[in-house]
């Protein structure tokens, strides 16, 4: 149920049909968790709050640095050396007061990737290198928790949205390639805000429409390209899950 | 695990370019997308001047026909695109001499993979 603030703040996607008043309550009783809160992140962040869902647990263990601010637009000077996640809850909440911002220090490991994400209806990757997405992917596939990887480097991106037991996930695509590369402040934005998207989608009851397919956006030539990927029958990560389903399908 | 991402073309007399040896395939469109092809797990081919950047400037063409943008010389740069990296042999092609001009050989081994995203 919308109060007459919600049905106010949120009119202009209250009057997008399919969407309405169910829409908006479903993003209400949501739980999203963005692991990481750089370019990608502070981007997803900012309009998954402002489209109104319910709570968000922003996940990161950095400081802000003079170097973040071409792409990370949280941040300003003024907050340089502070915490990540506490500046970003504090003016997230500014935007919207009516939803719940909860900032967690921590670098998200193997052990405590589980209780972090534990609880959430999607996972949203604003992460900045393999391992820790890699970490994730297992994590989100164990506890079956949809997990929508976003990657950029200087004005190239990729998607894709991880359903467990249904899509391929990270590990079935045997990725490769370096990190560091450098960022055109504006690429993270593009692929965070269709990362936002797809989790929106997927809140709302809706088909993800990357789930199974791989998003490559070239900022050089303006192109986005979508390709279909498939699982890896014998991933290390999540065929395991497959072959319980099969065996429990058999039994 | 390697080549479950990766197109892996072997050079040969008879100007084959396999998709031999895959155990599972996790990007359908990149492995040789039109009937024939993937019914024989091989694209026929021929490589004009038999250097790596005829081969794949030569795919390219033959994935357009089948509706897969597959741009793997850059028009702008003229070199390799950044969405891609090719090994020959198991050496990246930027340590040939020559580079992408270098000419294939009979069983020599190039592999395509495409490079992923990984800063934030």
């Amino acid at each position: 149920m919308l109060d007459q603030s919600e049905l106010i703040r949120y009119n202009r996607q209250l009057i997008i049909p399919d969407f309405g008043e169910d829409g908006q309550s479903k993003l209400k009783g949501s739980h999203v968790v963005i692991v990481g809160v750089g370019g990608l992140g502070c981007a997803s962040a900012t309009y998954l709050t402002a489209a109104g869902v319910g709570h968000i647990t922003i996940v990161d263990f950095d400081t802000v640095e003079l170097t973040d601010l071409n792409r990370q637009i949280l941040y300003w000077e003024e907050d340089i050396g502070k915490k990540k996640v506490e500046v970003a809850q504090r003016k997230l909440s500014r935007l919207n007061p009516l939803i719940q911002i909860t900032p967690v220090f921590a670098k998200i490991t193997e052990k405590n990737a589980p209780s972090l994400i534990s609880g959430a209806q999607v996972v949203v990757d604003g992460l900045d290198n393999s391992a820790s997405r890699l970490v994730v992917n297992s994590a989100c596939v164990e506890h079956k928790i949809p997990y929508i990887y976003g990657g950029v480097s200087r004005l190239r991106g990729m998607i894709t949205t991880i359903i467990p037991g249904q899509t391929p996930c990270l590990a079935c695509l045997s990725p490769e390639g370096a990190g560091g590369l450098g960022v055109l402040g504006v690429t993270p934005a593009v692929i965070a805000n269709l990362q936002a998207l797809e989790a929106i989608k997927i809140l709302t009851g809706r088909s993800p429409s990357l789930a199974g397919r791989l998003l490559l956006f070239n900022g050089d030539d303006m192109k986005f390209r979508v390709r279909e990927i498939a699982r890896n029958e014998s991933c290390p990560v999540c065929s395991r899950y497959y072959s319980k389903k099969k065996r429990g399908k058999a039994n | 695990m390697p080549g479950f991402s990766e197109l892996l073309i072997v050079v040969n007399p008879t100007r084959e370019v396999t998709r031999e040896g895959m155990l599972s395939i996790v990007m359908p469109w990149l492995y040789a997308p039109w009937p024939d092809a993937k019914e024989k797990g091989i694209i026929e081919t021929e490589i004009e001047g038999g250097t790596l950047r005829a081969l794949l400037t030569g795919l390219s063409a033959r994935y357009r026909q089948a509706n897969v943008d597959l741009e793997l010389i850059n028009p702008g740069t003229n070199d390799l695109d950044f969405d891609y990296d090719v090994l020959v042999n198991g050496k990246n092609y930027v340590a040939l001499a020559g580079g992408l001009d270098a000419k294939l050989k009979a069983d020599d081994t190039v592999k395509v993979r495409i490079l992923w995203r990984w800063d934030g």
